[in-house]
């Protein structure tokens, strides 16, 4: 189960011209979001909303569309939007909040609403967590400085950065200009090389661009509140969904690229772990069952 | 022939304490006194030398009972000693806070009394409504204070933050809700008060009440000049109990006071009634009165206002008071801030003023009654004393190196 537990796996997209138009892929977390808002599903979003500095997210309280919306598209630098969660319940009084995790922070997530230490009365607030599908992430100087580099454009005329096809692309007003995703390596966060989860295996419905045509995004429904507010976005006509590829370019590359990052991971957390070197997951031989499980 | 009955430690209150009453033949009580055995307290020299803007921080850990009293005389203390005017709307965050708090508390304390005054067939009735209650005024210091034990957002010079809109509508729709519920409650507390049928005159004494302000607090009406402070030994006429009381005696015109919820209904009202009823009543007509107040406030809070005055944190040594109406009664911080650090910090909590009232508020009745009397006071013993225990097997404490801090 290298995709963790889910009820339903589909490509699709957002219906909404301006959502298209703006979104990273299909869409869909802005979508889904919007949707929920304005069935009440939810009152309010944490989000990866935009702050001073281009390209460097500001987690942010969505009360509207406009506002989910403003923080459309996927920025490759963190955005700790669990550290906003406790003033969306506490300052902005909401009582069913949304969120947009990547896998990391969905293990924070349910983390804390497991043990609620230090935030009462938070974990019987989330409504909705949209999982995002992660090889790794990079600090904002790290991305600055790779990008400079590897593509040797100002970062500030960057237009839109995006990962595919095995090369990470660069887009500027009048040009675009890729260069192969391994060599990135070495900017990662040292957190990525230790984590097992590429799908967002805990979230309530978890999407991103693997296994997914251009323009398209793979959905994956996982519990029964990610089910329904999916399927009820598909049913208004706000959501468009075509079976996902079964084959190299889709489901079979999801799998590949989970099963090969949870290998990558399982090994170093076995290296550390026989140095002694602390580690928030267990090493393959104390696991029971799957060796490659996210615990 | 007089004999002595000891409680100790007295049950249903917050903290430590022991009642010892002498009684008569027939079981009647002529001499109480109670007096806290919490030992030791060192917050205020653990504040001491250090930043202003720790004193709230760790003052408010004095106990989990009433937090928000402290903090918020911790901050009206420094605000006083660094000359800062906060802004309105902070004012008012800060009232909302120890209103919805004050509501809390009481509701809390009427959950203590229940197995005195509520009938069983009652009890899941009152507990419910005391929890119905609890969770939204809770809610009010959650959103309000951004933690609904140790707020986290009430500082020197106002507040962290104001709040959002949508958090006013919704707290005030909520609390409009509430009232409803609320006004029940306080009749049915009331109600069944009357009906346990008291002795008349029980707990009435002749101590003088002393409050501050209606429902805050302010530290205008009380004078430093008129207090005074003495140690257990001199108060107490048995030795013994003299030398084991934990808790100095504070007085105000030289003598033992009486504060809280009736206290302050009869120094600002014209609520005349004395004694363990009294209080009681007291106590759940100002649940009313601070719902009402909550909801006066969030009709009138301008969420886009500014809630942090601007202010220098040099001070200039001038002894700052900050006194605050707490559900228990006046509780009021002194603090001196120079050279950016905190000289001098005192602590005068409200049960310690009580403390020297209680014990005589037993004496004239059948022992039996004597808990009665004091749980009428509410009494809440942690603020006065905090000790770290080292091993929990032999309950061994730190004393000396507490002391010494």
């Amino acid at each position: 189960m290298v995709l963790g537990t889910y009820k339903q796996i589909t490509l699709a997209r957002s219906t909404d011209k301006q959502i298209q138009k703006i979104s990273q892929d299909g869409g869909i977390a802005s979508a889904l979001l919007c949707f929920a808002l304005d069935e009440k599903i939810i009152d309010g979003a944490v989000v990866a909303g935009p702050s001073e500095k281009m390209w460097k997210p500001m987690p942010t309280v969505a009360l509207t569309s406009d506002d989910i919306l403003a923080a459309a598209g996927t920025k490759y630098t963190l955005s700790p939007n669990l550290w906003m969660l406790k003033e969306a319940v506490r300052q902005y009084g909401l009582e069913k909040v949304g969120i947009v995790t990547i896998p990391c922070q969905t293990m924070g997530l349910r983390k804390m609403q497991s043990y609620p230490i230090g935030v009462r009365f938070m974990a019987d607030k989330i409504a909705l967590d949209i999982g995002i599908f992660c090889t790794e992430n990079f600090s904002f100087e790290s991305l600055k400085t790779f990008i400079q580099a590897k593509a040797g454009v100002d970062f500030d005329l960057v237009e839109k950065m995006d990962i595919g096809k095995g090369k990470f692309w660069v887009h500027t007003a009048d040009d675009v200009i890729s260069f192969p995703i391994k060599e990135t390596h070495g900017y990662e966060q040292n957190g990525c090389k230790v984590c097992l989860d590429l799908v967002s295996e805990l979230s309530d419905v978890s999407t991103g661009s693997i296994g997914a045509p251009d323009d398209w995004s793979a959905v994956m429904t996982r519990t029964d509140s990610g089910e329904t507010i999916f399927s009820k976005a598909v049913d208004a006509g706000l959501i468009e969904t075509k079976p996902m590829d079964e084959g190299k370019f889709g489901l079979e590359m999801l799998t590949k690229l989970a099963t090969s990052k949870k290998e990558k991971a399982m090994k170093v957390i076995d290296d550390r772990k026989a140095m002694g070197l602390p580690v928030p997951f267990k090493a393959s031989n104390e696991k029971e069952g799957d060796p490659l499980a996210n615990v | 022939m007089s004999e002595r009955v000891v409680i100790s430690p007295t049950s249903r209150q917050e903290g430590h304490a022991e009642l010892v009453m002498d009684v008569d033949d027939e079981g009647i009580v002529t001499k109480g006194r109670y007096f806290s055995i919490t030992p030791v307290r060192g917050l205020e020299r653990m504040v001491t030398g250090k930043a202003p803007e720790f004193a709230p921080v760790m003052t408010q850990r004095i106990c989990g009972v009433c937090p928000i009293p402290h903090t918020l005389a911790s901050v009206e203390a420094m605000d006083d000693s660094l000359g800062i005017e906060i802004p309105k709307a902070a004012r008012q965050l800060r009232e909302l806070t120890l209103a919805a708090h004050t509501i809390n508390s009481h509701a809390i304390h009427q959950f203590l009394i229940a197995p005195d005054v509520v009938p069983e067939e009652l009890m899941v009735t009152a507990i419910n409504s005391v929890s119905e209650i609890r969770k939204t005024v809770q809610m009010v210091v959650d959103i309000v204070a951004g933690e609904g034990i140790h707020p986290s957002d009430v500082r020197i010079g106002g507040m962290a933050r104001n709040i959002s809109e949508i958090a006013r509508k919704r707290l005030y729709a909520r609390c409009k809700q509430l009232k409803p519920k609320l006004d029940d409650h306080v009749e049915l507390i009331i109600g069944l008060v009357a009906d346990k049928g008291l002795p008349e005159g029980l707990g009435v004494t002749n101590a003088p009440t002393l409050a501050t302000d209606v429902l805050y607090g302010d530290r205008e009406n009380f004078d430093l000049d008129r207090f005074t402070e003495i140690m257990p030994e001199s108060w107490y006429d048995d030795p013994e109990i003299g030398k084991r009381a934990c808790s100095t005696i504070p007085l105000y015109d030289g003598r033992n006071v009486e504060v809280g919820p009736r206290a302050r209904l009869a120094t600002f009202g014209d609520f005349k009634d004395r004694g363990v009823v009294a209080q009681h009543v007291a106590r759940a007509v100002e649940m009313k009165m601070a719902l009402s107040k909550i909801i006066d406030l969030l009709a009138e809070l301008d969420t886009s206002a500014p809630v942090m005055a601007d202010f220098e944190i040099n001070g200039t040594g001038k002894l700052g008071i900050g006194a605050i109406e707490g559900p228990r009664g006046m509780d009021v911080h002194m603090a001196q801030v120079e050279n950016s650090k905190t000289q001098f910090y005192s602590c005068l909590v409200p049960t310690t003023w009580n403390i020297p009232t209680m014990g005589p508020a037993t004496e004239g009745f059948h022992h039996e009654f004597g808990p009665h009397v004091i749980r009428a006071y509410d009494p809440c013993l942690s603020c006065a004393t905090h000790v770290i225990v080292i091993d929990d097997e032999d309950r061994s404490i730190l004393k000396d190196e507490m002391i010494r801090i």
